[in-house]
């Protein structure tokens, strides 16, 4: 009897879990160590930008709102570089601790996040695991044909530019990156076409942005899709779209 | 080169020329350099945007000059009075859930039916205030409460991308538009602008006020409505393809009443034409921006125009309000 009262008095103590308010500390999170999720933020259970998406449906969710965050206790938090800022402010202010994670833009970038927060979250063997599956899968890539143009053409015809996650992603799959993160309007596009254009599926309602990969006129190049979940944030995932590229270059 | 003295016909034959050497400069100024294109870009890509600049700023400029007939007030255009935000937030609605995607007419019908709710309000209020400042400042609640649905809608649109679009369907643009867009556009604002049209002798009674008007057996009620069917048209379907442009409206009657006259039924054709002429000069100046200037993106539209437009509206403003 007296354990039990113990047990459910020590419980609280052990800590309620992580809290995670960014989208791609999220995935993180959910890939690495599920049990110890406290909360998401809510873009996790949108399919369509989240690998994760089907788990974060079942896990708790929190808006970026302190009051919010504070009444779940969290024993971590963890937030990105941008967006939640103010709300990252007063949790380190109550005393919280929270770690901030920069956008991975390479491969080796995402490895490091990964351990880092296998080892924040006390699983660095998973996060050892996960590390090794992703290089033997990259390891496993074929490779695209030698000099083959790609550009990834993103909403509203932004493109991926050198030092981005798109642009490791193409070069992983061994396309050549013709984008310089600039702007490019169809025009541009039909003039001077890549060998390979790559855009994120559109997501089940439109939007200008997403609408343009879906222009008629874009028949005339030969055109690839590619999941956005697994393009927007840095994870295992990323190889599964370098996976998905090299096998539409061939 | 001869002075330019005024007059219908003269003032016709130059916005006519005027019109063909714009479209021509349209046709070859692009993304792609300056000059013929690519048949396939000139066609699926210069082409449409050439047509839909001129078509647009057609019904602009038509609904404007009716618009300023209608309501006696030369302040009057469909931008300023909300008449094009709530355009824009009908099509908003009919596009971000997906309407659209299953069934194409259904983006000119929102625009269409936003800008009929929008005229329809305006109207009504107009036929109980005189006109004059009073309407003005209906149209300008009417232009805020619209942008702020535009918001709202776009917040809470499905798409995450949404929200990030707000600053082309309040200030407009047109790259990109394909062919489809002009075929969903071309036949609204042609009806519109031949609705718009033949009001030009009522317009014309209607100046000398309503029951003078009445008198002459003018149909005052019918002759507004109409107004506003073909307002809703044009504008409508306007601005569900190149979102929110406004001050054409406001700026080409006044453009032309020296060289036209004071009578609101003459300016009709000729604003119909300065209209378009107006819009392709703006869509030209847009796409030398990334050009000439090194822009990284195109300028919006109704920011050009609104630059233009503006300063006019102030020195209008001083001049109708003592």
């Amino acid at each position: 009897m007296l354990v039990l009262v113990f047990w459910l008095v020590a419980f609280p103590a052990w800590g309620a879990g992580v809290v995670s308010l960014n989208l791609c500390t999220d995935q993180l999170l959910v890939l690495l160590a599920p049990e110890r999720v406290a909360a998401l933020e809510p873009l996790a259970r949108d399919p369509s930008l989240s690998f994760v998406a089907a788990q974060a449906a079942l896990l708790p969710r929190v808006p970026a709102d302190a009051e919010a965050v504070l009444r779940l206790h969290p024993d971590l938090v963890l937030a990105g570089d941008y967006g939640a800022q103010t709300t990252v402010a007063v949790l380190r202010r109550r005393g919280l601790r929270v770690v901030q994670m920069p956008e991975a833009e390479d491969l080796d970038a995402i490895e490091a996040q990964i351990t880092q927060v296998a080892g924040l979250l006390g699983v660095p063997g998973r996060g050892v695991a996960m590390v090794a599956d992703m290089r033997a899968r990259l390891a496993a890539l074929p490779q695209a044909p030698a000099g083959m143009t790609a550009l990834l053409w993103e909403a509203r015809g932004y493109t991926a530019g050198a030092g981005s996650l798109g642009d490791a992603v193409l070069r992983a799959a061994g396309l050549r990156n013709v984008g310089t993160g600039g702007v490019v309007g169809m025009e541009t596009l039909l003039t001077h076409p890549p060998d390979l254009l790559v855009t994120q599926t559109a997501p089940g309602y439109p939007s200008m942005a997403t609408d343009l990969a879906q222009a008629p006129v874009l028949r005339r190049l030969r055109h690839l899709r590619v999941p956005p979940a697994l393009l927007i944030c840095g994870g295992p995932f990323t190889v599964t779209a370098a996976e998905i590229l090299a096998r539409g270059a061939l | 080169m001869a002075r330019f003295s005024g007059g219908l016909k003269p003032t016709l034959r130059l916005l006519v020329c005027a019109l063909v050497v714009l479209g021509l400069l349209s046709l070859l100024t692009g993304a792609a350099g300056f000059g013929v294109p690519d048949p396939f870009i000139l066609w699926q890509i210069r082409v449409p945007r050439t047509a839909l600049a001129l078509l647009v700023g057609a019904g602009l400029g038509l609904s404007g000059a009716v618009l300023q007939g209608a309501l006696r007030n030369p302040l009057a255009d469909p931008g300023l009075l909300g008449v094009s935000g709530c355009a824009a937030v009908g099509a908003v609605g009919a596009y971000y859930w997906g309407f659209a995607a299953a069934f194409a007419p259904a983006l000119p019908l929102g625009g269409l039916a936003g800008a009929a709710l929008g005229c329809g309000a305006l109207l009504g209020f107009a036929g109980r205030a005189p006109s004059g400042p009073s309407l003005i400042l209906a149209g300008v609640a009417l232009s805020a409460f619209a942008a702020s649905m535009l918001a709202l809608a776009l917040t809470l649109a499905p798409n995450p991308f949404a929200l990030a679009e707000i600053t082309f369907w309040l200030m407009g643009g047109l790259e990109d538009r394909t062919l489809m867009h002009l075929w969903l556009a071309a036949p609204p604002i042609a009806l519109g602008c031949a609705l718009l049209l033949r009001l030009g002798r009522r317009l014309d009674a209607l100046a000398l006020g309503e029951a003078t008007a009445a008198s002459l057996g003018v149909p005052v009620g019918a002759t507004l409505r109409i107004a506003a069917a073909g307002v809703a048209l044009a504008v409508g379907a306007g601005a569900a393809v190149a979102g929110g442009i406004g001050f054409v409206g406001l700026v080409v009657p006044h453009l032309l009443r020296p060289h036209v006259g004071e009578r609101p039924g003459a300016l009709l054709l000729p604003a119909m034409l300065a209209g378009a002429a107006l819009l392709t000069a703006a869509d030209l100046l847009a796409r030398l921006g990334p050009l000439l200037l090194g822009m990284g993106q195109e300028p919006r539209l109704g920011v050009l125009t609104a630059l233009l437009g503006a300063p006019f509206l102030v020195v209008i403003a001083r001049r109708v309000a003592p």
